[in-house]
């Protein structure tokens, strides 16, 4: 339950633009930017050139133009300002500065991991010494297995090609989806792997890499598109796969012997493939920063359930993707970020800071999220008050993992790896039984004083779908306010933006009987928008 | 020194106006849209090898 009420800002009214509709028409992209104050517009605008800076640096390399024109989803990251504009709408102080250090130096990751596909790509950079020690993992694969390999390097070829490009434009997938229903591929399953598939299908993903690791999680779909991903790399590729299973029953004892025993395969099959050896030193050095990960998420968690929630919405669930699942610890980059947020944080938390003039419900985001209009997240502050506290793909693992190398902590690790790869982001709730999906939803509510929880409810997914009426009659007996929001996950064309947003604008008018603190953002013209 | 100084800033000056200009009004993402379907033009035709 909420037990702050309604919070208002103790601060003066938000310098700069009240309105946010003042930032839309009809176009494809907005209006103009926003006046945030000078202090803050300043900022915004330094944070801006900044983002050229990483674009330009990239886009300067001959193999990154090759890359550029001859991949349709290249295309998309012309808005990659846009997207920054959609996560900072109407922030001011320290939660605008959370976001451009989370999401800032995301855009410089994806830029790298970009330039590492390009520079292996058979079709652009060929560098064929590199793309030897290469490893192509499934995007929704956590990279664990790949902690104790100094040289062998991860490349997750679907994030920026599927994943990112939705958060840059809402049609980027649209294309593939076609692709592949044309070739009969249904279209009610889930499009983020028919997408995918779709991809490989139109042979519009780089080839590279000795060897790949493919993986059940999130869920069966991911299996469908992995086999039609998998036939195209092995037949006319020459790229062996391995299928890495995480089993369905994760939070059962007796499964962890054989999920322990699949990662010790996966990585002799990388070393095999690759030439690597594992190196233990290195393992629990990245065991380290998984730890600090760990550390860190939960302090922010922590201060999201005080009055005064900082790191919120989509950057935190998009910051914690990137660290926790494709980084795993293996990055040195990623731990100054993560103290930089947290000190931010903190900051704005002894500040009372606030990112619209009154909070009236704390929400708990749980389901399935669609990327395309993500950024609802931070809509649903400035126009109803509803501060969106965390969401289900960020509650991941919170065990600490064993970080000291000893001859007893090296068997525990293939434990701790399988462990981590079973507590995939949202498969750890997906799969494993009503306990993680629902029960511990409402312990959520409790640790982070939530009143409401707007539940995504992708129509193509049969996992949740299954437990709606669980859902229903708990949440009716707990008191807390449920949201079922409907969408199609990166398929804009099923459920549009304001047809998604107007599901929770008539739960709040009828249901709460509230009225917006901005109307002029209630009902937006972007679904023509990128 | 005085005169590469005045020059310096003076172009620091306009940079900032015209980068600020493009900045404020959204001109850099006007134009992404305006370029996007020539791209997707271009893709379109290149030949692909499509299969399931």
């Amino acid at each position: 339950m909420n037990i702050y009420g309604n919070v208002v800002s103790e601060h003066p009214a938000r310098k700069g633009d009240q309105q946010l509709g003042v930032l839309f028409d009809e176009g494809k992209v907005r209006k103009r930017r926003e006046w945030r104050g000078l202090k803050d517009t300043l900022y915004d605008y330094w944070r801006w050139l900044g983002i050229y800076v990483i674009l330009i640096k990239f886009i300067a390399k001959p193999r990154n133009i090759k890359g550029f024109f001859r991949y349709r989803w290249m295309a998309n990251y012309l808005f990659v300002p846009h997207m920054l504009d959609k996560f900072t709408m109407g922030l001011r102080d320290e939660p605008l500065r959370i976001v451009h250090t989370a999401m800032d130096f995301v855009v410089q990751d994806v830029a790298s991991s970009i330039d590492n596909v390009f520079r292996g790509d058979r079709r652009t950079g060929n560098d064929t010494e590199y793309s030897s020690h290469c490893v192509l993992t499934d995007e929704n694969a956590m990279t664990a297995f790949m902690m104790g390999f100094k040289n062998a390097k991860a490349i997750l070829r679907e994030v920026p090609t599927m994943f990112i490009t939705n958060l840059l434009n809402q049609n980027s997938v649209t294309h593939y989806l076609d692709v592949a229903q044309s070739v009969g591929i249904p279209g009610d399953v889930c499009p983020m792997p028919e997408a995918e598939a779709g991809i490989s299908i139109d042979d519009d993903y780089g080839v590279l890499g000795s060897c790949a690791v493919q993986v059940n999680t999130t869920c069966d779909g991911s299996l469908m598109g992995n086999g039609v991903i998998a036939k195209r790399l092995e037949r006319e590729y020459g790229i062996p796969t391995f299928q890495l299973l995480a089993p369905m029953r994760h939070r059962e004892d007796d499964v962890q012997d054989y999920a322990a025993e699949d990662i010790k395969k996966a990585i002799a099959f990388v070393e095999e493939h690759t030439g690597d050896k594992w190196d233990w030193d290195h393992y629990f050095e990245c065991a380290q920063r998984v730890n600090d990960a760990t550390r860190k998420r939960l302090a922010w968690l922590e201060i999201n359930s005080t009055a005064y929630p900082q790191f919120v919405g989509a950057p935190f669930s998009l910051y914690n993707d990137t660290n926790y699942m494709g980084n795993c610890g293996r990055s040195p980059l990623f731990p100054p970020v993560d103290k930089k947020i947290l000190e931010l944080a903190e900051r704005g938390y002894k500040n009372k800071t606030m990112m619209a003039p009154e909070y009236r419900h704390r929400c708990i985001i749980w389901g399935v999220q669609p990327q395309y209009v993500i950024d609802m997240l931070n809509w649903m502050v400035h126009c109803w008050g509803v501060v969106p506290l965390t969401d289900m793909l960020s509650m991941v693992n919170t065990r600490m993992i064993a970080e000291e190398d000893t001859p007893e902590n090296r068997e525990q690790a293939y434990y701790d790896m399988a462990w981590l790869n079973e507590n995939m982001i949202m498969r750890n709730r997906t799969h494993g039984g009503y306990k993680v999906l629902v029960d511990e939803l409402w312990k959520f509510c409790d640790i982070l004083n939530a009143d409401m929880v707007m539940l995504w409810e992708h129509m193509s997914c049969k996992a949740l779908d299954g437990m709606h009426g669980q859902f229903e009659e708990q949440a009716r007996q707990r008191g807390v306010h449920l949201v079922w929001v409907c969408h199609d996950l990166c398929d804009p064309r099923v459920y549009s933006r304001q047809a998604i947003r107007q599901q929770f604008n008539d739960y709040m008018r009828t249901v709460m009987r509230e009225e917006p603190l901005d109307p002029s953002i209630e009902i937006l013209t972007d679904n023509d928008a990128f | 020194m005085r005169k590469a100084l005045g020059i310096t800033l003076g172009a620091a000056a306009v940079f900032f106006a015209v980068t600020f200009t493009i900045y404020f009004f959204n001109l850099d993402s006007k134009l992404g849209a305006m370029a996007y379907p020539f791209l997707e033009k271009h893709y379109d035709e290149m030949p692909r090898k499509s299969y399931l």
